[in-house]
């Protein structure tokens, strides 16, 4: 037990500090991948809602498709991939060997993408559920269209989709562990070297498992306040 | 693309599927057993179990299942206690610790799902069974259960293919299926997108395959909504083909 | 010095305040609108009274290019709203942002509120105000303090929808309208959605406005409320107006049937 308080330690001897810079790794990866795939879910939602038949059909097909594939096989995909573009160049250059994107941009975008399938669902959604009167109150008003979008139809869509949006963070939040494979030092990575250099792996990932449930736990408890805050007026 | 490459990928990646298949059905047929006894057990409120399973849910949906995979793989050999006993025969195969750690996961997500269908089961109809002078077991297994199967399938229908997207994880644990298989052939010949694509459409495959299976399961269990639009569900169906 | 007084007689120099010509609206194969003539003077009260699915929400709807008409015009205050083909059948407006300036001139209110509900209700009341006509926020508030005050829920202002009665949802709803200032108002049978003990403080409402002399259409199914407030009565069955005039005209003719047997219910 002491062994363990020190190895965690914040001293010289210590994994606590490599530990929780490698937290802030997956926070930060995941949030990055978060943010892309709700933009990128947004313009799907938009294209399911509106778009003409041969959009419609290409955004089907993205959700279907990323839902039915192993987000293990997209990061492969967008890791090794980026070297198939990356590398010619760098070899131009002098530079010999395999080279791709930082696993860091690589896993923000596989989880951008994969994550963008599911934004899709949930925004569109939340988007049917908001009362179409609600929309043509607006338009009745005279509101163009990008001004209703802003002040009326975003953030009812918001408050629809925010439960969703949970959900989803927290399965972007631990599909991030397997982005661990492009040697991005997050969690599990950073779990792995310690295990490897302490021959002590239970330990090592019993506290990669503690820190990934610390952060599902703070991060449940943020949205619940912001769905708290935003569900004002919902009946 | 090079098409000549797709072929011989998808004839090599052919070996995963068996693998990818048996850890899919095992995982998911042991963890619906598990899930229906924790969902119970929740439902009933049985003490002090209640407790036990209400912390094992929030613990293993909380966590990533590469970290339950990892601490079953690699983390229990660090206590020789384990390793001396006869679990280890098992717990040294990746292969049983990777199907335990699916098991394991999908219980949790599982039992949430059913325990939600049952405490759904309309009050009225129960009482119309107690009225009958069915209590107990029977009660369950002739009318709580199968309106509570029902109602969960859907649900239920998106944990099968989560789940098999989740047998990919077994090739990080040094399992062949389909995904260890295609990791392997990229790290060898640097053509993921060929690679992507082969895999892909396999695992596309499986999961649309399942999608089939539950819907049939979904008809036969429910006559009543059966009949009126046979044409609606045959579009549905030709849409889903699309992609 | 202004020698203009408010009146309620056609001017053949001022333009109606709504002009409807040849107003024509079909759902596939049901005709909805079947060659709609209709105008209402500034100041004037219409009711607009009609068995469901006779056109009369349509045409309101019409009016405000909720919904838009295959073929015929509708002016608003001189205004018209030019309407151009579109592929594959249909009409558009043919700009977009002079459409929404006629919107932004037409209060409408609607038959479930429609109130949004991430606002509060004075919220509601200012939105479009300080937004679409850009005016400052404060006059905004102050005008909206006021309207609210006026239907009799000044006390509500700074409540969620969803936490009012209806008959409060409405009145909070009318308030929106007017904030815009509109030269006429459309209300989509306003009190349809109410339960019967808070039909009376909307129509209260509204009755006070149309002393106001406001320009008003009203959908409703109020008979006697129509015969009370409206300067003109119009009787819609299937598509077409089959009576209009003062209502002491059209309900004391007793010549159409169909009306004779709506008015009995």
């Amino acid at each position: 037990m002491l062994d363990t308080l020190t190895m965690f330690g914040f001293g010289p001897e210590g994994w606590g500090p490599a530990m929780l810079r490698a937290a802030a790794n997956t926070v930060a990866v995941a949030a990055a991948g978060f943010a892309l795939g709700g933009g990128l879910g947004i313009l799907v939602a938009w294209a399911k809602i509106a778009g003409n038949a041969p959009l419609r059909w290409l955004a089907a097909a993205y959700t279907t498709i990323l839902r039915g594939i192993p987000d293990l096989l997209v990061i492969y995909l967008f890791y090794f991939g980026s070297g198939l573009l990356l590398t010619p160049i760098a070899n131009m250059f002098g530079v010999e060997g395999f080279v791709s994107f930082p696993g860091f941009v690589a896993g923000m975008g596989a989880i951008g993408v994969v994550s963008g399938a599911y934004h899709a669902e949930v925004i569109r959604g939340a988007f049917y559920s908001v009362k179409a009167g609600e929309l043509e109150a607006a338009t009745a008003m005279g509101m163009p269209r990008l001004l209703k979008f802003r002040r009326i139809t975003l953030p009812l869509v918001a408050r629809h989709a925010l439960p969703g949006l949970g959900n989803v963070w927290q399965m972007v939040l631990k599909e991030s562990a397997l982005i661990s494979v492009t040697g991005l030092v997050e969690i599990m990575r950073q779990a792995q070297i310690g295990s490897s250099f302490t021959r002590q792996p239970f330990t090592f990932y019993f506290a990669a498992g503690v820190l990934f449930l610390t952060i599902t736990i703070l991060s449940g408890l943020i949205f619940n306040r912001l769905e708290h805050r935003y569900s004002r007026g919902r009946a | 693309m090079d098409f000549e490459f797709l072929g011989q990928t998808f004839l090599k990646l052919l070996p995963g599927i068996p693998v990818t298949l048996e850890l899919a059905t095992l995982s998911l047929l042991l963890g619906a057993c598990l899930a229906l006894a924790f969902a119970v057990i929740r439902v009933r409120r049985i003490r002090p179990l209640n407790w036990l399973v209400i912390g094992y849910v929030y613990v293993f949906r909380g966590t990533p299942l590469l970290v339950q995979m990892f601490i079953i793989y690699y983390g229990l050999a660090q206590f020789p206690e384990i390793r001396n006993s006869f679990a280890w025969t098992y717990l040294r195969e990746p292969y049983w610790c990777a199907l335990l750690a699916l098991v394991l996961n999908t219980a949790a997500y599982g039992s949430e799902i059913l325990r939600g269908a049952l405490l759904s089961v309309p009050r009225g109809q129960i009482m119309a069974a107690q009225a009958c002078g069915m209590s107990g077991f029977l009660l369950f297994r002739r009318i709580s259960f199968p309106i509570a199967l029902r109602q969960a399938l859907p649900a239920y229908g998106n944990e099968f293919i989560l789940m098999i997207k989740a047998t990919s994880l077994a090739s990080l644990v040094t399992l062949a299926d389909v995904t260890g298989i295609a990791a392997r052939i990229i790290a060898e010949t640097y053509r993921p997108v060929e690679v992507f694509v082969a895999a892909g459409t396999i695992y596309l495959a499986i999961s649309y395959g399942l999608i089939l299976l539950v819907r049939l399961a979904e008809t036969r269990l429910n006559p009543d909504q059966r009949d009126p639009a046979p044409v609606a569900r045959v579009d549905a169906a030709r849409k889903e083909v699309t992609p | 010095m202004n020698q203009m007084t408010p009146h309620a007689q056609p001017d053949p120099i001022q333009p109606s305040a709504v002009s409807v010509r040849g107003l024509r609206k079909r759902y596939g194969a049901l005709e909805v609108l079947k060659g709609i003539d209709f105008d209402a003077r500034r100041g004037e009260v219409v009711s607009i009274l009609g068995s469901s699915g006779s056109g009369k929400s349509t045409l309101l709807r019409c009016i405000n290019m909720l919904e838009i008409p295959e073929a015929g015009t509708v002016t608003v205050d001189g205004t018209e709203i030019a309407l151009i083909a579109q592929r594959g059948g249909g009409r558009q407006p043919a700009d977009a942002r002079a459409m929404d300036r006629m919107r932004a001139r037409i209060g409408m209110v609607f038959q479930d509120f429609n109130l949004w509900s991430h606002k509060t209700v004075l919220g509601n009341v200012i939105e479009a105000p300080t937004h679409v006509q850009k005016r400052p926020r404060a006059d905004c508030i102050t005008e909206a303090r006021a309207l609210l005050d006026k239907v009799g829920i000044a006390d509500k202002a700074d409540q969620y929808p969803s936490r009012l009665s209806g008959g409060q949802q409405q009145r909070a709803a009318i308030a929106r309208a007017l904030a815009m200032n509109p030269t006429v108002m459309l209300f989509d049978e306003p009190t349809s959605a109410l339960d019967p003990e808070l039909v009376g403080e909307v129509l209260r409402v509204i009755r006070a406005l149309a002393e106001e002399g406001r320009t008003m259409l009203i959908v409703t199914h109020e008979v006697n409320f129509a015969r009370d407030i409206s300067d003109t009565v119009v009787f819609m069955n299937e598509g077409v107006i089959e009576e209009s005039g003062p209502p002491e005209e059209v309900f004391a003719a007793g010549n159409n049937t169909r009306l004779a047997r709506f008015i009995e219910g």
